[in-house]
């Protein structure tokens, strides 16, 4: 009896520290971040433009408040991420979300370089990571254990949880496993 | 004499933190049995066994036991992603295998996997733990059984080898030997949490003797 309760008080308090969750999603463009975040956040699919800039939005998924952040993944922006721009959002990060368009076959190495590059900032270690491979329902897009080969995490990122999904924002699907993964990472730590 | 007090204290208190890999085939119950472990020990319950899919990547778990730290990471067992085991094999203190006790179909391929696991070199003086799980199930095989069913797999596989005229170095096959007879075979329900308690108390208690026999091989 003590055990349950003390088990439901743990979750309330947790439930009370997740109201600030930032969860940073990124990506390069038209992976689909945008979708995702309102598919998430409206449960519907909006018709949506590259996003210059960023969206902000507030996600609650059962109880848990997270605020994600769509960084615009367009090129004229992502090469500044190495430097000040993507940057400047790090600190205090819960978790990172990285989409990655599973049917852009030519851009993936461009993809796991920035995603690369990114997990090697010291701010972002141990914050677990969920790659979400979207569009998973387009023809000839490769499957999350191809994608997670392509992207060579293992053994390089002991330090953090990390999960490669597959993901199709259109229908949703994979999302809500995804995100139920990422907040027991999120609370683990 | 603060700082003394304080330096007194961080070494009485301090905890050694030892790595376990959880690696197995698809669908034995890894990351089920590594959720459970953290429901066990840590005040956050784990992800619940419904919503555990298939792991791409690696699942994280921490859990704090007397003067020791316990750090698992769980991870995925399909076919095509089973080849970044070796990166983890390094710098990890104990090796726990999970075997689907209830998949009679796949036993082969497990115990061909858990072999390989097995006499990997890099990995033969780490603690090695099979844990036959799914013994929730009225259909899993005994850890009696699971532990026949590999030395006859094992002998088979050694009459196959010598047919073809393939054979293992004396040393290697001497050192696979003693490892066989030491090998430990624990029925775990992850799904129930029956035998995780032992499988952790196993766990703890050998990678403690492991560090032992490393710091006086280091010292002489």
């Amino acid at each position: 009896m003590g055990l349950t309760f003390s088990s439901i008080f743990s979750r309330l308090l947790n439930w009370r520290k997740e109201q600030d969750t930032r969860i940073l999603m990124l990506g390069l463009d038209s992976a689909g971040k945008t979708t995702i975040l309102y598919r998430l956040q409206i449960g519907e699919v909006v018709s949506t433009i590259p996003t210059i800039g960023f969206n902000v939005e507030t996600v609650e998924y059962k109880n848990i408040k997270f605020q994600v952040w769509d960084l615009g993944g367009q090129s004229s922006i992502r090469p500044l991420l190495h430097r000040p721009y993507w940057r400047c959002y790090f600190p205090n990060t819960s978790a990172i979300i990285y989409v990655i368009d599973s049917s852009d076959h030519t851009r993936l190495p461009t993809s796991r370089t920035e995603l690369l590059t990114m997990l090697s900032e010291e701010e972002l270690k141990g914050v677990p990571l969920l790659v979400f491979c979207n569009k998973q329902d387009v023809q000839g897009a490769l499957k999350p254990e191809e994608i997670s080969e392509q992207l060579g995490l293992a053994g390089g990122e002991t330090s953090r949880p990390w999960s490669v999904r597959g993901s199709c924002a259109v229908s949703g699907q994979g999302l809500e496993d995804g995100l139920d993964w990422l907040v027991n990472a999120i609370q683990e730590k | 004499m603060y700082h003394l007090l304080k330096g007194f204290h961080e070494y009485i208190t301090r905890k050694e933190e030892f790595s376990v890999i959880i690696i197995g085939l698809d669908g034995a119950g890894k990351t089920t049995l590594l959720e459970k472990i953290k429901t066990l020990y840590n005040d956050t319950p784990g992800l619940s066994p419904d919503k555990i899919g298939p792991t791409v990547g690696q699942n994280t778990g921490k859990i704090t036991l007397p003067s020791t730290i316990l750090q698992f990471w769980d991870l995925g067992g399909q076919r095509g992603i089973r080849n970044i085991w070796p990166k983890y094999y390094g710098d990890c203190h104990a090796v726990v295998y999970v075997l689907d006790a209830e998949d009679r179909e796949r036993l082969g391929e497990g115990l061909e996997v858990f072999d390989s696991v097995l006499s990997n070199q890099q990995i033969l003086e780490v603690p090695l733990l099979l844990l036959a799980n799914k013994q929730d199930s009225p259909m899993a095989l005994s850890v009696e059984e699971i532990r026949n069913g590999y030395e006859d797999w094992h002998q088979s596989k050694l009459e196959s080898a010598r047919r073809d005229r393939f054979n293992e170095t004396e040393t290697s096959l001497a050192a696979r030997k003693q490892r066989l007879a030491s090998l430990d075979v624990m029925g775990v329900s992850a799904l129930e949490g029956t035998g995780v308690r032992a499988a952790v108390d196993w766990l703890f208690i050998r990678v403690q003797n492991s560090r032992r026999r490393d710091n006086q091989r280091g010292d002489s």
